[in-house]
């Protein structure tokens, strides 16, 4: 079942196209993500799906109806680049945005989920920003949401934090949410998402599992064999590895060092667009 | 309309506040430090002698003698028309009547008095008043009758309100304050709450722009209410404040609360970064503070700086709150709130109009 149809979607600020008449759909309980660098034109289509900007043209369809104040009590959103209340505490901000909704989450449970307990009694201005991300994930769940959209959720954090952000959308898949996210780490899309769409100046260029787009596009796994000056590569299997190098022992080749190189969806992109994600 | 989300916006915005130190410093600490200075420099009775001069002659003789009081350098003479009660401005300021038949008693050598309206809790200013007269009316006898006791005077005391500069003072307090209160902090949330995501973020929760506007104004009604509260027990404790408190007041205060919260909306709407807000506010809050008898009566300044400040929405505040604390005068009073509720109503609903939480 669909929780997305988006269909020849199309954004102009004057005669810059920044949305250009893309179609994709979002199945329930997946973690789709929009990946593309920035100036893609990703924020801009989630702000389209989650009613804060206006198409030029196009369809979105959300829970097969357009947004209203209905399917607004069924979605939850974390905006790009999105700030709370400086003074209030972060159990005073969940209890704050929880009253917009008729429904609403278990405050002790989200709290949990997004690891704030220690921090629940901390006023906003004085969370570290891995920390107020967590805030704004926390803040995106309090409707209780069958749909989560988070955008540039990991952006400015450091490695430790943007991790442990993972652990917690990878959490609300489990918890049976569909999650939307946009990001321009290739390395996160490839890790969080059951489906990525890759958009690149506008369009999207390719769409599906992280898995089929990089045997799709992404070159064959190699294994790099460096012997004192030279380099060797092997184009082969993946499940042929472990035989290969057992193999290269066996044979007592001397060798520096091996090295395994797979393809990741940085490869795709730049096989798409001739261009590099960051 | 969901009271649950109001509510809970109302509490938030709060809590938000009260733990701001800035935000109180200018909700509370800087009225009161205005009424502790102004009031300490202004409480030695240092006011102009003004004095109303009601002509009921209009004969050369009384043009003569009001001449001659203009011509003393402190004293500022207003002339009051025949047709009002001077009893009614001798509250304010020492009044002079000229009775009818001035200039034909002095023709006939017989003895005519002024009458002399003062306030007795003024005896400083009285004394002096008191002498300028004794002064001119000496020397308009010496010329005319050789030093013979034809134009004398006698006073009268009117139970005035004594209300001193403090009284005049507090009400603009209280109007700058709503006004400060209601034009930054409309901006300041309309401008912060955009660069935080915030509207976004509540654009996409049920909550209406209509409940949220509502709840923004409800707020700032409780943050004036309760400055208005400690600025008049300062008046009060401080300076022995006479103004009073009544229904009046709270209709003005709020229908301020909606007009200068409705100003700031507007200006929200051309101000996208939080550095230019600050300076947008005070471009608009200060010419109105100085211009629209805050400080003192706009009658002090030039005459089209006076038509300019009747333009004014502050200007119509501080009237309307004088003549409800003050003077007890209902009748322009309601005249004044329903300026002001015009205008509130224009500029609250151009406001909310424009007010647009969606991005382009």
């Amino acid at each position: 079942m669909n929780v997305i149809e988006v269909k020849d979607l199309r954004k102009e600020y004057g005669n810059v196209i920044a949305v250009d008449g893309i179609s994709f759909e979002v199945r329930s309980k997946e973690i789709f993500s929009l990946l593309g660098p920035n100036g893609a034109g990703k924020t801009t289509t989630v702000e389209i799906i989650e009613g804060i900007r206006n198409a030029t043209e196009g369809t979105v369809k959300i829970f097969g109806k357009s947004m209203d104040a209905h399917i607004k009590e069924k979605i939850g959103v974390l905006p790009q680049e999105f700030q709370s209340f400086e003074r209030l505490t972060v159990r005073e901000t969940l209890i704050y945005f929880s009253r917009l909704y008729k429904k609403c989450g278990n405050i002790d449970e989200i709290i949990s989920i997004v690891g704030l307990k220690e921090k629940e009694n901390e006023l906003y201005k004085n969370l570290s920003g891995g920390q107020r991300q967590r805030v704004g994930v926390a803040v995106s769940l309090v409707g209780n949401p069958e749909l989560v959209f988070l955008d540039e959720p990991t952006t400015g954090l450091d490695p430790a934090a943007r991790r442990g952000l993972w652990n917690v959308i990878k959490k609300l898949k489990e918890d049976g949410k569909t999650v939307f996210l946009t990001t321009h780490y290739m390395e996160e899309a490839e890790y969080l998402s059951d489906r990525v769409a890759i958009m690149h100046n506008g369009k999207i260029i390719s769409i599906g599992s992280p898995k089929e787009l990089i045997e799709k596009y992404g070159e064959k796994t190699r294994i790099i064999i460096s012997i004192k000056d030279k380099l060797i590569e092997i184009e082969t299997e993946e499940d042929e590895i472990p035989e290969l190098i057992e193999k290269i022992r066996r044979d007592g080749t001397k060798y520096d060092r091996i090295e395994i190189k797979r393809a990741n969806l940085e490869d795709v992109f730049l096989k798409l667009t001739g261009a590099r994600l960051k | 309309m969901n009271l649950k989300a109001i509510y809970g916006d109302i509490q938030a915005s709060i809590k938000n506040w009260y733990r701001n130190k800035a935000a109180l410093f200018w909700t509370f600490a800087f009225p009161i430090l205005l009424i502790l200075i102004f009031g300490e420099i202004f409480s030695g009775g240092n006011e102009p002698y003004i004095i109303y001069i009601q002509d009921m002659d209009n004969s050369m003789a009384s043009h003569l003698f009001v001449e001659n009081m203009s011509h003393i350098n402190i004293i500022k003479v207003k002339l009051i028309d025949s047709s009002k009660n001077i009893e009614e401005y001798a509250k304010e300021h020492a009044a002079i009547q000229i009775p009818k038949g001035f200039q034909d008693s002095i023709i006939y050598g017989k003895k005519c008095n002024l009458t002399l309206y003062l306030d007795p809790s003024k005896q400083e200013i009285n004394s002096a008043i008191k002498s300028f007269l004794i002064s001119v009316i000496g020397e308009m006898n010496l010329k005319i009758s050789n030093a013979t006791e034809v134009i004398g005077y006698e006073e009268k005391y009117v139970t005035g309100n004594n209300f001193n500069y403090i009284d005049f003072f507090i009400p603009g307090i209280i109007g700058m304050t709503v006004m400060t209160s209601a034009i930054y902090g409309s901006i300041e949330i309309n401008v912060k709450y955009k660069k935080r995501g915030l509207l976004k973020k509540l654009l996409t929760t049920p909550m209406k722009r209509s409940e949220w506007i509502f709840s923004k104004m409800i707020y700032q009604l409780i943050i004036n209410f309760l400055s208005t509260i400690v600025i008049i027990l300062v008046g009060m404790v401080a300076f022995n404040m006479k103004a009073s408190f009544n229904f009046m007041v709270i209709v003005i205060i709020a229908s301020a609360s909606f007009a200068f919260t409705g100003m700031g909306m507007i200006i929200s709407r051309f101000v996208n970064e939080e550095e230019t807000a600050d300076s947008a506010a005070s471009a608009v809050n200060f010419p109105m503070m100085f211009l629209a008898g805050t400080f003192f009566p706009i009658e002090m300044m030039p005459h089209f700086l006076q038509v300019f400040a009747k333009i004014l929405p502050l200007y119509y505040v501080n009237e309307g709150l004088r003549n409800a604390m003050i003077y007890h005068n209902f009748h322009a009073s309601i005249l004044n709130t329903t300026i002001i509720t015009i205008f509130a109503f224009i500029v609250f609903l151009i406001g909310s109009l424009i007010t647009d939480w969606k991005e382009p």
